[in-house]
């Protein structure tokens, strides 16, 4: 399985090396779309699929990488990839900083309290008009990078996946899921859960505020509701959910599955498209909670870093 | 030579019910001690104070002759105190070598000969790689049991060892206990099931109603009229 699995991945990166060289304008941000999904589905899934911690609200570090990328853009000049840098940089802070209060709460707390940071966020940022532009968004200078933001996007994809790995085979990510399943007895046992969670809401934070720099620098224009919907955190739980949440691979096959069948779909039927998001969740919930991986994992005994 | 562990006048109230009042006693080194007591007398909220999971309304509590009250229940995990708990609590969705990893620091290699060592001095040796929530209420609890010992504690709390296990499997479990202390831990166990008080303890500790109210050798204590009455009324 192993052996078939590594030359497989080997040809996909090969094929998406190319990819930029025949393939099409639409087809390249289409690809560059999935990265990014790869991206905060991976990324969510460090702390929520891990910890059992449920972020409602981690779009906000998407949309606090877009602002502070597009500023640094705008304002200071700075090259792109250096902003996008910062952007991830931003986001980290930014988890710092709710990481403290809000990890003290467990459970659905948890989760609301990142929804309401979400919503405090783009309050925040369309009310100080001065600086973000507010309601009327924000510009950047045009440039086509779409074909550099391409790979860009896709070794960032490939960083949180590869992090996944090291961490869900290290003892660091053993212990992140002993918070999920039993935070007590986790203590209990000398394992510092408070700054294990912090360590994972951090790296988790990274990722989107790299990708949110990135989206901005490609799309060339960021408003408030743009970057902070609710709709791409939901996205992307959903994605990580379907693959299989605490796995390696979980969140790359929802995010390619999903994000494919959403085309589809939506070029075909725009106004059923929630609902087959809805659908989708309905099904993953009573079926197979799980995942599709944690499916497998369970049925056919695969290690779980499959 | 401090003594392993001092609670002094420890009291942890719930609203309006005194859970602990006053609660006094010291474990000496390689000693295996019992605490007993009626349901309800605070005997797991004991255990609770001194692993710091429950804050302590007043009192202190002294680990080898360190105040270990309001540290966090891994710091305290971390000083050597090692425990079980009354109701099952291993990682259901981790392997039973991995229940036993994770508390381990170090070289990993290391960790996992000690762990597997661990499993197979409790007959869990072919069952290393299966979820722990895949075993049997019996084979968690030794789980639980080998993951305590994985800390290397100085200080073992066990909470209801004996309860729902098989006669054969408690008497590994007891031997088991006894080669600790010979190994030179303290042992301090709340247990229902007196026949084990009585044949493993050295000093038993009674609990009624939150307080302390007997003290002593098994024998002592089995023949102490107010143990008799907490148990049985008047």
């Amino acid at each position: 399985m192993t052996r078939l699995l590594v030359p497989l991945m080997l040809v996909v990166l090969a094929a998406l090396t190319v990819y930029p060289i025949v393939g099409s304008g639409y087809g390249v941000r289409s690809v560059q779309q999935v990265f990014m999904w790869i991206t905060l589905a991976g990324s969510w899934n460090l702390i929520s699929g891990l910890t059992g911690y449920v972020s409602f609200g981690h779009v906000a570090f998407f949309g606090a990488g877009a602002y502070a990328g597009a500023l640094l853009v705008a304002s200071a000049g700075w090259p792109w990839p250096l902003a996008a840098l910062a952007g991830g940089a931003a986001a980290v802070l930014l988890a710092v900083v709710i990481g403290y209060p809000c990890l003290r709460l467990k459970g659905p707390y948890f989760a609301i309290a990142m929804l309401g940071l979400n919503e405090v966020l783009r309050a925040l940022v369309s009310y100080f008009e001065g600086i973000t532009g507010g309601g009327n968004g924000l510009s950047l200078p045009t440039l086509d990078a779409s074909v550099p933001i391409y790979y860009v996007m896709g070794v960032l994809a490939l960083v949180v996946t590869g992090l996944s790995w090291l961490i869900v085979t290290s003892r660091f990510g053993l212990r992140l899921m002993t918070i999920r399943e039993d935070e007590l007895a986790a203590e209990a046992m000398g394992i510092d859960t408070f700054h294990h969670k912090l360590g994972a809401f951090l790296l988790s934070a990274a990722g989107p505020g790299v990708a949110g720099a990135l989206m901005a620098r490609d799309q060339g224009y960021i408003e408030p509701i743009s970057v902070f919907p609710l709709a791409i955190t939901v996205t992307m739980i959903v994605m990580a959910l379907f693959g299989g949440k605490g796995t390696v691979f979980g969140p790359v096959i929802g995010a390619v599955v999903l994000f494919v069948a959403q085309e589809i779909v939506w070029a075909r039927y725009p106004y059923v498209h929630p609902l087959l998001f809805g659908a989708i969740i309905v099904a993953v919930v009573l079926l197979m909670p799980r995942g599709v991986l944690g499916l497998l994992q369970q049925r056919y005994r695969m290690p779980r870093t499959i | 030579m401090p003594p392993v562990l001092e609670v002094e006048a420890v009291r942890k109230s719930f609203g309006g019910v005194a859970a602990v009042s006053d609660v006094s006693l010291t474990l000496e080194p390689r000693r295996i001690y019992g605490l007993i007591g009626p349901n309800g007398s605070g005997k797991t909220t004991l255990f609770n104070c001194i692993t710091g999971i429950e804050r302590l309304d007043a009192g202190r509590v002294s680990f080898r002759g360190e105040r270990i009250d309001g540290l966090k229940p891994w710091q305290i995990a971390r000083r050597g105190i090692g425990r079980t708990f009354q109701v099952i609590r291993v990682f259901p969705e981790l392997t039973a070598l991995e229940n036993l990893l994770v508390v381990t620091r170090g070289p990993r290699a290391e960790a996992e000969r000690r762990g597997r060592e661990l499993l197979e001095f409790v007959r869990l040796g072919p069952l290393a790689g299966e979820y722990a929530g895949n075993l049997s209420y019996g084979q968690q609890k030794l789980v639980e049991f080998v993951r305590m010992l994985m800390t290397d504690p100085t200080l073992i709390l066990l909470d209801e060892p004996a309860a729902g296990v098989n006669r054969t499997l408690l008497n590994d479990l007891l031997d088991a206990v006894a080669r600790l202390r010979d190994a030179g831990k303290t042992v301090l166990l709340v247990e229902h099931d007196m026949k084990v008080v009585m044949g493993l303890c050295e000093t038993v500790f009674v609990l009624d109603h939150g307080e302390k109210i007997a003290e002593g050798s098994p024998g002592a204590i089995q023949a102490d009229a107010r143990v008799i009455e907490a148990y049985f009324g008047r």
